[in-house]
């Protein structure tokens, strides 16, 4: 019991807390301010809790911009990116980490050589490729390009070379095929690795703002990170259903988060292969 | 011919059979727009995409003479001097303190991953109203303790403090994160031999945590850094670059020069391959840097 009071752990746990408040007071301060009545927002002093509790935000922002349809869009958009991504980039990872191949080296610093380009780069050439073959304003269209990522191929390939040679080299003298080797050894004891890519994944692209808006000009594909982006960008007067949106638009992550957490925490934790 | 064939049979076509679905994404959408944006900073290429001109070197000239872009790069390394050492030590102090599963620790790692959940869309909108000067709750509290609010944003001094604070704020969950898992995987015996022999906290995590956690460490710090100088969105949805260019980052200028009036498409490439290269220059001997200390510590 004693060794819960010394001052190591008392900063520790000091710290700890300060951080989470300002973690925290933001959110408190988001979710609190949608219940609040227009002229109470924009008032002198701003009050942390609401006078007057309120929904019109809530059903304001919802009139104004087809929620339902961004959610949807932005679900099957970011899911399919992420799901086709994990795969690719494990498949590339584990190329990279343990098979040998003639130009390995130079291939994988390729690879790293394309996360250093900034997105803005390529978003003309690619705006005018995706145009050329007919893919703007598609589902296709906004899932194949991100379906493979440079960062992911790194992180995967971090993780498959933590791993213990003895694994595969057993297979291997056993006659097992390459393939055989990563499907039934290596993938499976990835898999960590997998989930954490892919809620990484799937957490910029729901979130991502410049490529959806690029890629679609029609309001009904817009996801909720482009439609909320609109939607404050055509000058609303009231920040209410602003607030409302941007809650909304954090909700339907937050909510996978608090059921897929312990998963994510577990999956995260015992990626590691203690030897 | 032959060569290329026997490549393709021989022992390496496992290889490159895992890595060819990745690597013709990679290159059909980001490796030939790469090349193409190249050639279109060789002309004056606006957005109404009538046939250009080629004009050579023209654009990287005029991005010399461009004293907004001096100062955006200065802006962008001084972002970048900041943001990725307080966000990487912030991260891993953070998770020596957290790594352990007891109940506070798996809270405090659960909460600081959720900004990270958010789109700068959302904190846009939040900081913005928070840091107002006439109805924002930050100033009001400044104004508790100094008696006159201050519009933190709006403010030349601390605007960029202010940005690199929320960018902080809103990634540092997912290093932390990450390198938690990374100390989960060195082996707890380590630790324990290391009790034994009467190591402090402080020992350890000097001796034992950080040097076996170097390839994590490589990979959130070049990650890290590589973000840090497309830094985009923070200053997007916060202040656009004021007030008076403080916060004008290189991708944010970038993005003013070619996405608004005058829309100089090809003034922008030339710029986004300026910076690309100063990025690649400065990562690179990072990862050269970086491998040898892991090599090292072998």
């Amino acid at each position: 019991m004693k060794k819960y009071f010394k001052p190591y752990n008392i900063i520790r746990v000091l710290v700890c807390l300060i951080v989470l408040f300002l973690i925290v007071f933001p959110f408190l301060w988001l979710i609190l301010s949608t219940f609040k009545m227009q002229k109470d927002i924009i008032k002198w002093p701003p009050t942390l809790w609401p006078k007057r509790w309120t929904i019109q935000n809530y059903i304001k922002v919802w009139d104004r911009i087809p929620l339902a349809s961004y959610i949807k869009n932005t679900v099957i958009f970011a899911g399919a990116v992420s799901v086709c991504s994990a795969l690719v980039d494990s498949l590339a990872g584990y190329a990279f980490a343990r098979l040998q191949f003639k130009g390995r080296e130079v291939i994988f610093n390729i690879v790293l050589l394309t996360m250093l380009i900034p997105f803005q780069i390529v978003m003309i050439p690619l705006y005018l490729e995706l145009h050329n073959f007919g893919m703007l304003n598609t589902y296709l269209g906004l899932i194949i390009p991100r379906a493979a990522s440079a960062y992911g191929m790194f992180f995967m390939r971090s993780f498959y070379m933590g791993l213990p040679k003895s694994l595969e080299e057993a297979a291997r003298i056993d006659g097992m095929s390459e393939f055989g080797i990563f499907t039934k050894i290596m993938f499976p004891l990835c898999k960590p690795a997998f989930v954490t890519f892919f809620i990484f994944c799937l957490t910029s692209n729901w979130n991502d703002l410049i490529y959806p808006l690029m890629m679609t000009n029609s309001t009904k594909m817009r996801t909720l990170s482009a439609g909320l982006a609109m939607f404050v960008g055509e000058g609303v007067r009231e920040t209410g259903p602003a607030l409302a949106g941007a809650l909304i638009s954090i909700a339907p992550l937050l909510i996978l988060y608090c059921f897929a957490q312990e998963l994510f925490v577990e999956g995260i934790a015992v990626s590691g292969m203690k030897e | 011919m032959k060569k290329g064939l026997a490549k393709w049979t021989g022992k390496d076509r496992v290889g490159y059979l895992f890595i060819f679905p990745g690597m013709l994404i990679l290159f059909v959408f980001t490796i030939i727009p790469l090349v193409v944006s190249f050639i279109i900073s060789l002309t004056n290429l606006d957005i109404f995409l009538a046939w250009p001109n080629m004009v050579g070197l023209e654009n990287f000239k005029r991005t010399m003479a461009d004293e907004r872009v001096l100062n955006a790069f200065k802006n962008t390394f001084y972002y970048v001097v900041l943001s990725v050492p307080i966000q990487l030590v912030a991260a891993l102090v953070l998770a020596y303190w957290l790594y352990k599963p007891t109940v506070f620790n798996k809270l405090c790692r659960s909460v600081f991953y959720v900004p990270v959940l958010c789109s700068f869309t959302a904190i846009g909108i939040l900081f913005n109203l928070m840091l107002n000067s006439t109805v924002g709750y930050i100033p009001f509290l400044i104004s508790k303790v100094s008696g006159e609010p201050v519009a933190l944003l709006a403010e030349e001094k601390y605007a960029m403090a202010v940005i690199i604070f929320i960018s902080i704020w809103k990634a540092f969950g997912k290093t932390l994160i990450i390198l938690v898992a990374g100390i989960n995987d060195i082996p707890g015996t380590y630790f324990d031999a290391s009790e034994v022999d009467g190591a402090t906290k402080l020992q350890q995590f000097f001796h034992i945590t950080v040097p076996n956690l170097l390839p994590t460490i490589n990979f959130t710090l070049l990650t890290t850094l590589i973000g840090a100088f497309q830094v985009f969105d923070a200053v997007y949805v916060t202040t656009g670059g004021g007030p008076r260019y403080t916060t004008e980052t290189m991708v944010q200028y970038i993005y003013l020069r070619g996405f608004s009036a005058p829309y100089e498409l090809g003034y922008a490439s030339a710029m986004c391959i300026e910076l690309f290269f100063v990025i690649a220059v400065i990562v690179l001997f990072f990862k050269g840097y970086m491998e040898r200390r892991i090599q090292n510590n072998m």
